[in-house]
């Protein structure tokens, strides 16, 4: 019931970047300013983030420590995924399941925007703010 | 009527025979009292950490070698320790938690226990899955499963003779604790406060696992078996009953339920006055705005009669936590402790909020509550009148507020001592204190509770402290009579390793970097021995002797909250590179593994 709620929410997102020029342009699921400056969908992804204490195993920078880098797997995961990991989890590896997060399930797309942008290394590690 | 009869037994009885007797476990005490054996992970239920043997000396202790070693093939962090029973050796790994019985006489194997646990455990313990090792009583072996199934094992065969659960893995309720023998009760805690577990005590019966009480950390009175005109705290410069609702009336509406308090330490006990000593960790968020009031009793000493579960006395050290020092660490009694010229029988208790506490443990009264690492800076002192810290107002991250990164507290979150257990020496009535010298930028922030998610609403970043000596440890000597360092010495790393002071005149202990050290108890600045064992050292080390040869083991294998090195919140790409450089710099010296070191004189 929880995952299902948030298809809409998903859907509303990717319709709002299909119709974002800027975002069709070069093909990211982030906007960027300064390295430091976000679109709200993203500044709710690294919120969520930071909320659900992903740091505890992947690092401060994303870089890794207990859990693998995320600057390394984003690179290689598709979004589909992505956020089939996040959802289901990999219990065997100690990655918790986070369907049951109502943050996560609100967040996913910003989360993923966020991360993408941490591997692409146009959004810097740290405090984020939204691009106005 | 209960709990002050009798606890005046205890105290008439402890008087009039030999001390704890009459009352206690008379086997485990008398396996306690053989220095042969180290039959409780802190060697007694003092928990001194302290050997009578005296084989291994200040002056042969350069001599020591590897007699042999033992790999428990698991990663992550290994912390506790081995016991030693006669001529078995039992030793335990982080999760899936095997347990191995090994025979000293030829190092075999005589059994080993795996238990079966599901992996979706691994990750509510996030980030690492210690276990800080077994227990001995009644023939069998206890173990305290991380999925909080909790096992007593027949010590001969490793058979299963009962299990019983504990708590529930889906709210976020661990266990990462050793499980205490106190008379003939098995005592165990819980984990989770940072997934909004409501934390509790729990005292099984050793012979059928059968549950004999059970405490809550936070709540109504009867939950947390408190009496409102019978437990008594420090209100005023004396003790007074806690009163009424004493919990409930300390946090706004329901937050107690998802409070924390929860209690995954060192516990103790007294024979005489039957009394258990533990201590209650983090209120849950860390986000301090969102929880108001003193959040009790959360942060707290409890003394609790051990056939009973009632609380004699709590102490609260402190209310309304802000930046997540819980009160977990290590209780130690003490006999005999010079407290302005007067002989006292006391708790000391090393707090991570960076206060070295001493207790009246019969009464809780407070003694003593001084800083043991001088860059603690976020309260100036403890009033001594009302017990409470006196907070500096620019390291208060409630008064900052929400999503403000509050700047330069010492100590960090892992505070100047963590669960790494001190060492008492009875001889010179002195504390052998391993602790971290780290300070931190808290950040916190709104979060929403989810059961079974992480419910932790701060972000950190951790350092060593500014004009110190560069290091982020110190191994230090303590007198808690005086509330004063003798003597401190400076170690690159958070010292995560329990203490071991013996009659030889050693001190040792392990280091992030993978060093067992002895050093001269009299003057710790000299250090005799020095070994590297193959990881880092999160494990106490004991002692023991077999066949007329004494033995110092200790468990290596990094991790734990100091291996991962935890730091977060940075402003700029630049901040926080203390911390990550800091722990980050283990890389050079260590890798995961877990092996437990035997040494020896030749």
């Amino acid at each position: 019931m929880k995952r299902m709620a948030c298809i809409p929410v998903v859907a509303l997102a990717l319709a709002a970047w299909a119709s974002d020029p800027a975002l069709a342009a070069d093909d990211k699921p982030y906007r960027v300013a300064d390295g430091n400056k976000v679109d709200k969908a993203t500044l709710e992804g690294w919120r969520t983030w930071r909320a659900l204490a992903c740091e505890r195993c992947h690092g401060a920078r994303q870089e890794g420590l207990v859990g693998p880098s995320l600057l390394e797997s984003m690179r290689r995961l598709s979004k589909d995924e992505f956020k089939q990991a996040m959802m289901k989890g990999r219990p065997e590896k100690g990655m918790p399941n986070f369907d049951g997060s109502k943050m996560v399930t609100e967040n996913l797309d910003g989360l993923y925007a966020f991360l993408k942008g941490r591997a692409d290394g146009a959004i810097q590690p740290g405090r984020l703010e939204e691009l106005k | 009527m209960v709990l002050t009869q009798t606890g005046r037994w205890g105290l008439l009885l402890g008087l009039a025979v030999l001390p704890g007797f009459a009352l206690a476990n008379p086997e485990v005490i008398k396996l306690t009292q053989n220095a042969r054996n180290w039959a409780m992970q802190a060697g007694n239920m003092q928990n001194h950490r302290y050997s009578a043997l005296k084989q291994i000396t200040s002056e042969n202790v350069k001599d020591l070698r590897v007699a042999w070693t033992f790999s428990t093939g698991v990663l992550r962090g290994h912390e506790g320790g081995p016991l030693v029973i006669g001529d078995m050796l039992y030793i335990h790994s982080p999760f899936p938690n095997k347990v191995f019985a090994i025979n000293l006489a030829d190092q075999t194997i005589r059994w080993k226990y795996e238990p079966k646990q599901d992996p979706s455990v691994i990750p509510v313990m996030c980030c690492d899955t210690v276990n800080r090792g077994v227990a001995y009583a009644d023939g069998k072996i206890f173990l305290q499963q991380a999925d909080t199934n909790l096992v007593a094992l027949d010590a001969k065969t490793g058979k299963e003779v009962w299990k019983v659960k504990n708590g529930d893995p889906k709210k976020g309720e661990t266990n990462t604790n050793a499980p205490h023998i106190f008379k003939d009760k098995v005592i165990t805690g819980i984990s989770g406060g940072e997934f909004g577990v409501r934390g509790y005590l729990a005292a099984y019966d050793i012979k059928t696992g059968k549950l004999a009480w059970k405490a809550y950390s936070t709540g109504p009175d009867a939950e947390m078996l408190m009496d409102p005109e019978k437990t008594m705290t420090w209100t005023d410069g004396k003790m007074a009953p806690v009163g009424r609702d004493s919990s409930l009336k300390s946090w706004q509406g329901d937050q107690w339920k998802i409070g924390g308090g929860t209690t995954w330490g060192w516990f103790s006990y007294d024979p005489k006055l039957n009394l258990v000593y533990y201590g209650s960790g983090n209120p849950s968020t860390w986000n301090p705005v969102q929880r108001p009031g003193d959040n009790k009793w959360s942060m707290t000493i409890f003394a609790r009669d051990a056939d009973t579960g009632q609380a004699k006395w709590v102490y609260q050290m402190t209310p309304h936590d802000e930046w997540d020092f819980d009160g977990v660490n290590e209780m130690i009694l003490a006999d005999g402790i010079n407290v302005r010229g007067k002989p006292r029988n006391v708790v000391v208790h090393f707090d991570r909020n960076g206060f070295a506490y001493t207790l009246d443990r019969a009464t809780g009264e407070l003694l003593v509550a001084q800083k043991y690492d001088p860059t603690v800076n976020w309260a100036t002192h403890v009033d001594m009148k009302t017990g409470r810290p006196q907070v500096v107002k620019q390291y208060s991250t409630r008064a900052q507020g929400a999503d403000v990164n509050t700047k330069g507290i010492c100590p960090a979150a892992l505070g100047t001592k963590d669960q790494q257990p001190a060492a008492y020496n009875p001889a010179n009535k002195l504390f052998y204190v391993p602790t971290n010298h780290v300070c931190m930028d808290y950040e916190p922030f709104k979060v929403e509770y989810t059961a079974g998610q992480p419910y932790v609403g701060a972000t950190l970043s951790m350092y060593p402290p500014p004009k110190s000596h560069g290091g982020m440890g110190n191994f230090i000597v303590w007198d808690a009579g005086a509330g004063k360092i003798v003597k401190s010495k400076p170690e690159k790393f958070s010292v995560w390793s329990g203490a071991l002071v013996t009659a030889g005149g050693i001190a040792c202990y392990g280091t992030l970097e993978g060093y067992v050290k002895c050093v001269d108890a009299n003057d710790i600045s000299k250090e005799l021995y020095k070994f590297k064992t193959p990881s880092g050292i999160i494990g106490n080390l004991n002692t023991w002797e077999f066949k007329g040869k004494q033995y110092i083991g200790v468990l290596s294998g990094i991790g734990g909250w100091a291996g991962i090195g935890l730091a977060a919140g940075l402003e700029k790409d630049t901040d926080g590179l203390g911390a990550v450089g800091g722990y980050r710099e283990l890389s050079k010296y260590t890798e995961l593994g877990g092996v437990l070191t035997v040494f020896s004189l030749p």
